[in-house]
C-alpha cells in the first residue's frame, strides 16, 4: 500500500425540480478528479457525476439526505447541517434521511480515511447556497423589490423595508423554476449559524429506544439465516465435511459450500479473502443455525501456498500467500531477523551513516506492536436477496462504491441491477471497507434462491478478520557531542506490510535522515484499522521522541517544537508532509491547556505525544495515577487543529472516544497466533477497556481557525499510544516498547 | 461412611517430633465420635487443601471483594463485587450472567442456581491461605459460616462446591475427583480436622 | 409452546426451550433492540430486565424466563421518555449507538439501587457493558443527569 498525496479536486454543477405536489428539489452534480485520500480510497477515479439532495415542502419541511454511510461519526447530522448553514434553514425543519447508493447522485459514499467531512463540505454548502439564492429570486419576483434586499433567518425570508415575510416552503415551487445561480458567494465561516453550533444526533431517539437501524437488525419476511464454518486457522482449508447430524437439527435448511472467488477472479484493492472455500449453514433462525454448527464434522487440510491476483488503481498484480501456519513468537523472531537485513531506501537526506559513524552518542530503540482485531460491537453480517435478474443488499458498509463492481462480477449482474441499502454500522473502524462479507451473503442468497441474512458470530468476527497489521520498528538518533540531534534513521517492517510514513515528521527537520521499510508476506489477513500506519507510528516515533528528550536534557515538548521550528525556518528535503506550524500549534496548545510544568500536576505522572495524519494534527497530555496498585490514566487533555469544526459537542465526543479507544489498544489490545489459530476469540481474551477504566476527564481543545474541515475520526487516535507510554515511563520508571502494555504492569493479577 | 482410625501408641511423641500444631484445634460436638489421628488427618488435608485452592475453588473465595477468573485465576473481568449478601450488586448480580443451568459451548459463564461469592460478613477468603490457615479457618464456625463439624462435612455434596467439576469445557477440574474430594474431606475431620502447621 | 410476559405483553412462542433469550427476541419476537454481541454475557449488549435484574439475554435459556416478567429497551418508557434515556440523549452519548440499549438498561438497574450513585459506583455497575466508541465519559454523565432528572421528578 503506498502512499499518495492528499486532495480533492472537484468542479460541482447544481440542478432545480420541483417536487411532485409542489416544493423545491435542488440538486448538485459533480465532476471531479479525485485523489486517494490516504490509502482508503484508491478506486474512485470513476466516478463522475454527483448529485445530492434538498427538498423543501410547501409546509416548510426540509429534507436533507445524508450521502455517506454512518459508523458513529456522526455524519447523519454533521452533513446535513452543512447544507442546512448556506440554506439558513432553521434545524428544527430539517430532516434527514440516509440516502440511497448512488455515487453518480450522492458522490463517492465512503467513510473512511478521516474523510467524510473534508469530501462533502465545498458540494454540501454550494447545494444550499443556491436553494437559498432561488429562494430570494422566487421572494423579489413576488414582492417585485430587489433580490438584494432581501434576507434570510431561520427559514423565513424577509424584507425589512415593506415589512414583508414568507416562510421557504410558501415559495419553494415558485423557486424550483430559476434558474441555478451560478458563483454563489458562500458565507464567511464567522457568519455561520448551524456550523460551528452543537446540535444533537439526529438518530439519537431511535439509539435509546432500540429502533431497528443496524445491518443485524434488518429482516424480510420468510428471511433465511446463514453462518459460514471456516477453518480453525490462517493456513488452513477445507478437505470434508459430514453434515449428516447438522442437517437432522430443527429449522436447517442446507449445509454446502461456496467458494468465495473461481481461480483467477480479479480483486479489486479492498476485495481481501481470508478464507475461499466456505462451509455454510442455512436454517431459519440464529439460534439454529449456530446450533447445526456444533454438530459439524469437518476435516480441515493445510491449504499450501497460493496466489492472489489485485487488480486494482489500474495495476494488475500477483500476491503469493505463503502457507505457513504461523505463530506469535516465530514472527516475532521473524521481524527480528529481517530488520538486520538491508531493506528498501524509502526516504534519505544529508548523509546519514556518516552521522552515526561521527555521533558521540547513538540511541537505539526497538519497538513491536501485536495485530489488532477491529471488534465492532455489531459483528459482521450483510442481508442478501439475489434472484436471476437482481440483487438487494443491505447492511454494514463503509464503502458501496468499493464493493459494487466485485458484486457485480461474482454475480454476473449488471451493476444498475445491484441495490445496496446502507444500515446504519455498529462500528467500523476500517473493518467494513472489506466488502467479503458482503459477498459472501449474495452468494448464498444466490444459491439457495432466497433472501439470507449472513452473521458471524463474535468468534467468527474476531478469528476470520481483517487485521491491523502486526510492526515493528527501530528508531536510532545520532547526537554529537553537545548532545544535537545530527542524525535520525528508521527501519520499520512489519507482518506484511511496514508502517513507515518516510515523508512526515521528523522527516524535514533533521540534516541526516534516513527512513526504510520491508514487509514479511503472511497468510494472516490485514487491513485498514482506525489511522492505518499511523497508529503504530504514533506510538514508536513518539516514545521514542521521549526517550530523546531525555538523553537530550530537554522537555519533550520543547524539543518537538525546536524541531518544528527548524521544519518551518529551514526544511529539509522536498515532500514533508505536514505543516510545522499547525503542527506546532497543537503542542503548544495542549501545553497551556493541561498546565504543563505547573506544580499544581505534580501528583500525575504526564506523557506528551503528537502526531499528524489523515491532514490533521492532535497532540495530548496524558496523566497516569496509581489506582490499586495499577497505572490508571485519570485524565487526559487534548488539542486538535482540523480547521473548521462542523458539530462542536460530536466532535469532542469523537475525540474523547479516540482517546479512550486509544488507551485500551495500547493498555490491552493484541491478537496473537499459534500455528494460524488466533488465540483471543472472544471478549473474555481480548480485553477492551471496560468503563472502570476510562478516564475522569478528557479535556478537548480545538485550535480555532476557519481553514477548511480536515478529518478527526483517527487523527487523534494514533498519539494516545505514544502519550500512554510516556506517562507510563514516568509512573513505574519502565520503558515500554511492546504493545499491549498492561501485561507487562502487573503480570500477577492482570487479566 | 465412617472409617474408624487404629490409634498408634505414641501419637503424642509423633505429633510432637512432625510438628504439629494441635494449638487452637477446634474440637466440637461432631467429632467426638471420631477416633483422632493428627497424621491421618493432615495427610487428608494435604488433598483437600489442594482442591481448595485449584482455581474451581478459590476463585470465588478470593481475598479481595471481586471474584477470580481462569486457570491463572487473574480478576474476574468487568471487576464484579461481592455485595453485602456475596450475590453480587445492583446491575452486576452473579445470577446475570451465571445461570441455573450451563449454555452449551467454550467459555460459556458456569452456571449453578445459586452462584455467589460468600458474603460480606463471612468472607471465607481461601486466596493466599497456608494450609494451617485455611484448616482453622474451616472449623472454626465463627468464620466458617457458623458450620458445625457435621454441617461441615456435609457440605462436600453442596451444590456449588460439586460445580468446581463441572464448569464446562475449557475449564481443569481440580487435581482430584469429587469421589477423591470428598474421601479425604470426611477423613480430615473425622480424623479430628487437625490444621497443619505452617512453616 | 412456550409464553412469556414481554412489556406487560403476553408472547407465544414456538422453540426450544433451551433457545437464549436473546435470539427469541431478536427472531422470534422481533424485537431487535437487544443487541447480539458476543454471546458470553461478557460485552453486556444484550442487557434486559428479568424480574428488574440486569440479565444477559444471550447467556439466558429462555426457559427462565417463562413466568418472569422481562422488559426490554422497546418497553422501558412508553414515549423513549424514561430518565435514563432522556438524559442519554441530553448529554447525546452515543457514537455508533450499537452498545447504548444494552448500557441504559444495565443503568437503569444501577439506579433504581441507588439514587445518588459515585463514580466509583457507575464504575462498579456499568464495567460489564463495553463500549467500542468509549463512550464511558458521556456515559457517566448521563448516569449523574438521569438521578437528577430522575429526583426531579419524584
Amino acid at each position: 500500500m503506498a502512499d499518495l498525496k492528499t486532495s480533492i479536486t472537484r468542479r460541482s454543477f447544481l440542478r432545480s425540480s420541483a417536487l411532485a405536489g409542489g416544493g423545491l428539489m435542488i440538486s448538485f452534480s459533480w465532476l471531479s478528479a479525485f485523489k486517494s485520500p490516504d490509502t482508503m480510497a484508491p478506486e474512485l477515479a470513476d466516478w463522475a457525476e454527483l448529485t445530492g439532495y434538498v427538498k423543501i415542502t410547501p409546509d416548510n419541511i426540509i429534507k436533507i439526505l445524508n450521502p455517506n454511510p454512518e459508523f458513529g461519526q456522526n455524519v447523519m447530522t454533521s452533513l446535513p447541517m452543512i447544507v442546512a448553514e448556506e440554506l439558513d434553514a432553521d434545524w428544527k425543519q430539517v430532516l434527514v434521511e440516509m440516502g440511497p447508493h448512488d455515487n453518480v447522485k450522492l458522490g463517492p459514499q465512503f467513510t473512511g480515511g478521516s474523510n467524510s467531512v473534508r469530501m462533502y463540505w465545498k458540494p454540501l454548502r454550494e447545494a444550499g447556497a443556491a436553494a437559498r439564492q432561488m429562494l430570494i429570486e422566487a421572494a423579489s419576483q413576488s414582492w417585485a423589490v430587489p433580490a438584494a434586499e432581501i434576507t434570510t433567518k431561520a427559514g423565513i425570508l424577509y424584507h425589512q423595508k415593506t415589512g414583508k415575510q414568507a416562510t421557504y416552503g410558501s415559495l419553494a415551487t415558485k423557486a424550483s423554476a430559476i434558474a441555478i445561480p451560478k458563483g454563489m458567494k458562500l458565507k464567511d465561516a464567522k457568519e455561520f449559524k448551524v456550523v460551528k453550533s452543537s446540535i444533537k444526533n439526529v438518530e439519537g431517539k431511535k439509539i435509546v429506544t432500540g429502533e431497528p437501524l443496524f445491518g443485524l437488525d434488518y429482516h424480510v419476511e420468510g428471511m433465511l439465516i446463514a453462518m459460514i464454518e471456516h477453518p480453525p486457522a490462517f493456513g488452513m482449508k477445507l478437505k470434508s465435511f459430514d453434515a449428516s447430524e447438522a442437517l437432522k437439527m430443527p429449522g436447517i435448511k442446507d449445509v454446502f459450500t461456496q467458494k468465495l472467488y473461481e481461480d483467477g477472479f480479479e480483486q479489486g484493492g479492498f476485495d481481501t479473502r481470508t478464507f475461499n472455500d466456505l462451509l455454510v449453514v442455512v436454517g431459519s433462525n440464529t439460534w439454529q443455525v449456530m446450533k447445526a454448527r456444533k454438530k459439524l464434522k469437518v476435516e480441515w487440510e493445510p491449504a499450501g501456498e497460493y496466489k492472489d491476483i489485485i487488480a486494482a488503481r489500474g495495476q494488475k498484480r500477483e500476491v503469493v500467500v505463503p502457507a505457513e501456519l504461523e505463530s506469535t513468537e516465530a514472527q516475532l523472531k521473524k521481524m527480528q531477523e529481517w530488520s538486520a537485513k538491508p531493506a528498501p531506501q524509502l526516504r534519505k537526506d544529508g548523509e546519514p551513516e556518516a552521522a552515526f559513524k561521527n555521533a558521540a552518542q547513538v540511541i537505539e530503540r526497538t519497538y513491536n506492536a501485536p495485530f489488532l482485531a477491529h471488534n465492532c460491537m455489531e459483528p459482521m453480517n450483510f442481508f442478501a436477496h439475489v434472484t436471476d435478474d437482481k440483487a438487494l443488499v443491505a447492511g454494514p458498509l463503509q464503502a458501496p462504491g468499493w464493493s459494487e463492481p466485485t458484486l457485480a462480477k461474482l454475480l454476473n449482474l449488471p451493476a444498475d441491477k445491484i441495490e445496496i441499502q446502507m444500515t446504519r454500522m455498529g462500528g467500523g473502524f476500517g473493518r467494513r471497507a472489506y466488502g467479503q462479507y458482503l459477498y459472501e451473503a449474495a452468494l448464498i442468497s444466490k444459491k439457495v434462491k432466497a433472501p439470507i441474512k449472513l452473521v458471524y458470530s463474535r468468534e467468527d468476527d474476531m478469528t476470520y478478520g481483517i487485521y491491523r497489521p502486526m510492526y515493528t520498528a527501530t528508531y536510532r538518533a545520532a547526537l554529537d557531542a553537545n548532545k544535537k540531534l545530527i542524525g535520525f534513521h528508521v527501519n520499520g517492517g512489519g507482518i506484511p506490510e511496514h508502517a513507515i510514513h518516510a515523508n512526515r515528521f521528523p522527516a524535514g527537520t533533521v540534516d541526516n535522515y534516513l527512513a526504510e521499510g520491508w514487509a514479511i508476506p503472511s497468510n494472516i489477513t490485514i487491513g485498514a484499522f482506525r489511522a492505518p500506519r499511523s497508529n503504530f507510528n504514533a506510538a514508536a516515533e513518539q516514545s521514542f521522541l521521549d526517550e530523546l528528550a531525555e538523553a537530550m536534557g530537554k522537555d519533550p515538548i520543547d524539543l518537538r517544537l525546536e524541531l518544528l521550528q527548524k521544519g518551518k525556518e529551514s526544511p529539509v528535503g522536498q515532500n514533508n508532509d505536514y505543516d510545522a506550524e499547525r503542527y506546532a500549534g497543537v503542542l503548544k496548545l495542549v501545553r497551556e491547556k493541561s498546565g504543563w510544568g505547573k506544580a499544581e500536576n505534580k501528583k500525575y505522572s504526564r506523557g506528551v505525544a503528537a502526531y499528524f495524519c489523515h491532514n490533521s494534527y492532535a497532540a495530548h497530555v496524558v496523566d497516569i495515577v496509581m489506582k490499586n496498585g495499577q497505572p490508571y490514566v485519570e485524565r487526559v487533555f487534548s488539542a486538535i487543529d482540523c480547521g473548521i469544526v462542523v458539530n462542536p459537542d460530536a466532535a469532542i465526543n469523537m475525540v474523547q472516544g479516540a482517546v479512550v479507544d486509544g488507551i485500551g489498544n495500547a493498555f490491552y489490545g493484541g491478537l496473537t497466533h499459534k500455528e494460524g489459530r488466533a488465540v483471543q476469540n472472544n471478549f473474555h481474551a481480548y480485553r477492551i477497556i471496560r468503563m472502570n477504566e476510562a478516564p475522569k476527564k478528557i479535556e478537548v481543545h480545538f485550535v480555532q481557525n476557519d481553514i477548511d474541515p480536515t478529518g478527526l475520526g483517527e487523527p487523534p487516535f494514533p498519539p494516545v499510544f505514544g502519550a500512554v507510554a510516556n506517562a507510563l515511563f514516568k509512573a513505574t520508571g519502565q520503558r515500554l516498547y511492546q504493545q499491549p502494555y498492561a501485561p507487562q504492569l502487573n503480570k500477577r493479577r492482570a487479566f | 461412611m465412617k472409617k474408624y482410625i487404629i490409634v498408634l501408641a505414641g501419637i503424642v511423641t509423633i505429633v510432637a517430633l512432625l510438628s504439629f500444631s494441635l494449638k487452637d484445634q477446634p474440637i466440637s460436638d461432631a467429632n467426638d465420635s471420631f477416633h483422632k489421628d493428627s497424621i491421618a488427618s493432615v495427610n487428608a488435608f494435604k488433598d483437600v487443601y489442594k482442591v481448595l485452592i485449584s482455581p474451581r475453588c478459590m476463585n470465588c473465595h478470593p481475598s479481595g471483594d471481586v471474584p477470580l477468573q481462569g486457570d491463572d485465576s487473574h480478576l474476574h473481568t468487568m471487576l464484579p463485587q461481592r455485595g453485602k449478601d456475596g450475590k453480587g450488586i445492583n446491575s452486576m448480580k452473579c445470577g446475570n450472567c451465571h445461570q441455573a443451568t450451563p449454555m452449551e459451548g467454550l467459555n460459556q459463564p458456569p452456571a449453578h442456581p445459586d452462584w455467589h461469592l460468600p458474603p460480606a460478613d463471612m468472607k471465607m477468603v481461601f486466596e493466599g491461605k497456608t494450609p494451617g490457615q485455611l484448616a482453622k479457618q474451616l472449623v472454626n464456625p465463627k468464620t466458617n459460616g457458623g458450620k458445625t463439624m457435621k454441617q461441615l462435612m456435609e457440605h462436600a455434596d453442596d451444590g456449588l462446591v460439586k460445580i468446581g467439576w463441572d464448569m464446562g469445557e475449557g475449564r481443569t477440574a481440580p487435581p482430584i475427583s469429587h469421589a477423591e474430594f470428598k474421601k479425604a474431606w470426611i477423613r480430615w475431620i473425622e480424623t479430628g480436622a487437625y490444621a497443619p502447621k505452617d512453616k | 409452546m412456550i409464553t412469556l410476559s414481554i412489556n406487560k405483553k403476553t408472547y407465544n412462542v414456538d422453540v426450544d426451550p433451551e433457545t437464549p433469550l436473546l435470539w427469541v427476541l431478536r427472531d422470534e419476537l422481533g424485537l431487535v433492540g437487544t443487541k447480539y454481541g458476543c454471546g458470553l454475557a461478557q460485552c453486556g449488549a444484550c442487557t434486559v430486565h428479568l424480574n428488574g435484574e440486569a440479565v444477559r439475554s444471550c447467556v439466558t435459556k429462555v426457559s427462565r424466563a417463562v413466568g418472569q416478567e422481562v422488559v426490554t429497551i422497546e418497553g422501558l418508557s412508553e414515549k423513549g421518555d424514561h430518565p435514563v434515556q432522556k438524559a442519554w440523549l441530553e448529554i447525546d452519548v452515543a457514537q455508533c449507538g450499537y452498545c447504548q440499549t444494552g448500557q441504559i438498561m444495565s443503568a437503569v438497574v444501577l439506579l433504581k439501587a441507588n439514587k445518588n450513585p459515585t463514580d466509583a459506583d457507575i464504575d462498579a455497575a456499568m464495567a460489564g457493558n463495553i463500549c467500542r466508541c468509549g463512550t464511558y465519559l458521556r456515559i457517566r454523565d448521563a448516569i449523574k443527569l438521569a438521578a437528577q432528572i430522575e429526583r426531579k421528578e419524584a
